[in-house]
């Protein structure tokens, strides 16, 4: 990969919680120290979860998680001079996830319906206090939390639900525009008609 | 039929809080006092108020003629004498105050501070004083002592007061009746389970933990924890039998939404204005449940009888009976969201709201007249029960699949969006007008008994 020469730091804007905002989305992004065993564990668990898509239909479920990605950071990656070498002592949990709401919300979800996923995957991080109850792991989680310098969302306006819809809208009312010029009146308020009944989710 | 696992000091918490006042009372002022006397002065004040307060204590002698509940703002504990300490350990957005979150309660353009009635969200509220009482004769009587006593004090202001009444029939400025949907609490209302408390698996219900209305107990999240921690409250002695008090007095233009519902019922089924304004709501305006009866009301129903709350809306997930957006399923989805509640059953709240102003009389023409609702609502915590429904339930519609459109009945100050009403086909109500305006409010505590009494002596640490 080649970058430009650094112009020096960029300087973030904004406070921290702001910076993690734009428009609709959020971005949460955490950083934790693991465990020695998390290192052998971690990997099984993550092949494990990756073949097994039962396991993570429910946060898919959860529609106003655009993603959730959990990795294990064992050294971090050298770009040259100026950047000093960094060995690190133990590997690092690097949670990121971008979602639409709230943050309590998706705590609370994460919390109360991924309960053991949770577990699962925080488990082997130092401190972690267990999903539930919920104060102690929100706790966990902002104190382990860091504030981007930069986000951005293409589509500030909308949540990844109004881009579903808008797409699924869009496949509905292709055949009717397709078909609709050479229509009678009347044939045509009957095929707008179902095309506002099968579409209305989207509407 | 109270759970006997859970004790709640009824005599530590004050009253209307679990329990309704309800319609034992035909008037409710509220009155909001600033304090401009040192803290010592108001406090003598604050100490002759305590033998008038009502609790929550059942009536041993039928109702009392008038009742009498004190709640406070933070600039209000200040006034008080209550050191910054004690109240930095109570919650962010109390301590903010409700104009300072304007913008995220959507109270902006017609709704914004601003342009709310003197005395109210401006910092000069310090205590609220809420007098209910049966005869206009007992009402006057108690606002006249309530006066008196704040003359011979000295130093004491109302910045704002708001006289209400109830309608007949228990309705609402629109029509509906309104007030009776609460949430099953925990050793004090276990048999408004079934359709109040949380839905579980096999149709049961299971009532909420009272730490979710009273702070002192435990809560949904701590109920079980075998450490018995509790859920963060404000430091000792103010934390135990408090709860957070939203006021908001919200306007209701009702020559306007009559127009808007007339109108629209012009293209809706023959006309049919009756059941479209039912589909705002998601219940008739007699209170039956679309849920359960989707065609017409139920001549007998009564909502104060068991059951009569009783229903899920996973049996009608595409919204054809009730509407997706209507406001009881966004104010509370019960299991609309899936997951047996588990999104949804952190964010209820107990509602006390009082109607006031008179009725505009079907037919006449508008009178401007100041008239609507004084929302009243009792949490554990404002920001996940009572701003969470309000931010992204009423005022957003992302969550229910509804994209950006806001609770039709509240209606929007903008002056856009629309409600979809699933049907076959669907029907469109749009755009939408601002029907509801918010004339100004308050973040309030409502101390305990104890609380209260350490606040007077000047005790609370
Ligand atoms: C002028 C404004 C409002 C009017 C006219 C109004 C009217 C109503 C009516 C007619 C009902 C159904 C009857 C009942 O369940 O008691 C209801 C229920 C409810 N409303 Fe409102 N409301 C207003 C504002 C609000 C606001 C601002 C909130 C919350 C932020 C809210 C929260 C609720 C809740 C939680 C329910 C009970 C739903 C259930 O448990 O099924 N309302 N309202």
């Amino acid at each position: 990969m080649s970058t430009a020469p650094s112009a020096g730091p960029i300087t973030a804007t904004g406070t921290p919680s702001e910076r993690n905002i734009d428009g609709q989305a959020i971005a949460i992004t955490v950083f934790s120290t693991v465990k020695w065993w998390g290192r052998a564990f971690l990997p099984v668990l993550f092949n494990v979860t990756k073949r097994t898509p039962k396991l993570t239909t429910t946060i898919v479920q959860l529609s106003f998680i655009h993603f959730a990605r959990w990795s294990l950071v064992t050294k971090i990656p050298y770009n040259g001079a100026p950047q000093p070498k960094q060995r690190l002592r133990y590997p690092h949990m690097y949670f990121e996830s971008n979602f639409n709401g709230g943050w309590e919300e998706y705590i609370d979800a994460f919390s109360h319906i991924l309960t053991s996923g949770m577990a699962a995957f925080w488990g082997s991080s130092y401190g972690f206090p267990k999903a539930l109850p919920v104060g102690p792991f929100k706790a966990y989680i902002k104190e382990n939390e860091i504030a981007n310098s930069h986000y951005y969302s293409a589509y500030p306006e909308a949540t990844i639900t109004m881009v579903k819809a808008a797409l699924d809208l869009d496949d509905k009312l292709a055949p009717l525009r397709r078909s609709a010029k050479g229509m009678q009146p009347d044939a045509f308020a009957r095929a707008y008609e179902k095309m506002l009944t099968d579409a209305q989710r989207s509407l | 039929m109270a759970d006997a696992r859970v004790h709640i000091d009824l005599r530590d918490l004050q009253g209307d809080i679990l329990r309704a006042y309800g319609n034992d009372y035909d008037h409710t002022s509220y009155a909001f006092v600033k304090i401009t006397c040192p803290p010592e002065q108001a406090r003598a004040w604050f100490s002759g108020l305590l033998d008038h307060v009502t609790t929550a204590e059942p009536w041993k002698d039928g109702k009392p003629v008038t009742t009498l509940n004190v709640a406070v703002t933070a600039a209000g504990l200040k006034a008080l004498g209550v050191s910054d300490e004690v109240v930095a350990s109570f919650s962010a957005e109390f301590r903010e105050g409700m104009s300072s979150r304007a913008e995220r309660l959507g109270d902006t353009g017609v709704s914004d501070p601003g342009a709310w009635e003197r005395g109210l969200g401006d910092g000069s509220a310090h205590v609220l004083l809420t007098i209910n009482a049966q005869e206009a004769e007992d009402h006057r009587r108690a606002l006249g002592l309530m006066r008196a006593a704040m003359d011979d004090a000295g130093g004491l202001e109302i910045v704002f007061q708001q006289d209400t009444a109830l309608l007949t029939g228990a309705r609402e400025h629109f029509g509906y009746a309104d007030g009776f949907a609460q949430p099953a609490v925990q050793g004090a209302s276990d048999d408004k389970a079934p359709g109040g408390g949380v839905p579980e698996e096999d149709g049961r219900w299971r009532a909420l933990a009272p730490g979710e209305f009273v702070l002192g107990y435990p809560d949904e999240d701590t109920r079980d924890d075998p450490k018995r921690t509790l859920p963060n409250a404000p430091a000792d002695p103010l934390g135990k039998s408090g709860t957070y008090m939203v006021w908001r007095k919200l306007y209701q233009d009702v020559a306007l939404w009559r127009r808007v519902m007339a109108d629209a019922a012009e293209l809706y089924q023959a006309g049919d204005e009756h059941k479209l304004a039912a589909k705002v709501v998601g219940r008739w305006t007699d209170g039956t449940p679309l849920v359960t009866h989707p065609d017409k009301p139920d001549p007998d129903f009564d909502a104060t009888a068991r059951g009569a709350n009783d229903f899920r809306y996973s049996s009608d997930s595409d919204g054809m009976r009730c509407p997706l957006g209507s406001h009881i399923r966004r104010s509370n989805p019960r299991d609309a969201l899936g997951f047996q509640g588990a999104l949804t059953f952190r964010h209820r709240m107990i509602r006390r709201g009082m109607p006031y102003g008179d009725p505009l009389p079907d037919g006449k023409p508008d009178d401007r007249a100041d008239r609507g609702l004084v929302f009243v609502s009792f949490q554990a915590s404002i920001s996940r029960q009572f701003e969470a429904v309000q931010m992204q339930w009423l005022n957003d519609g992302n969550i229910f699949g509804l994209g950006h459109d806001k609770d039709f009945l509240l209606g929007d100050p903008e002056g856009t969006g629309k409600m979809t009403i699933q049907g076959r086909p669907p029907f469109f109500l749009a755009p939408m007008e601002a029907v509801v305006k918010t004339r100004g409010g308050e973040y309030l505590f409502v101390p305990g008994v104890s609380a209260l009494a350490a606040i007077a002596d000047g005790t609370t640490g």
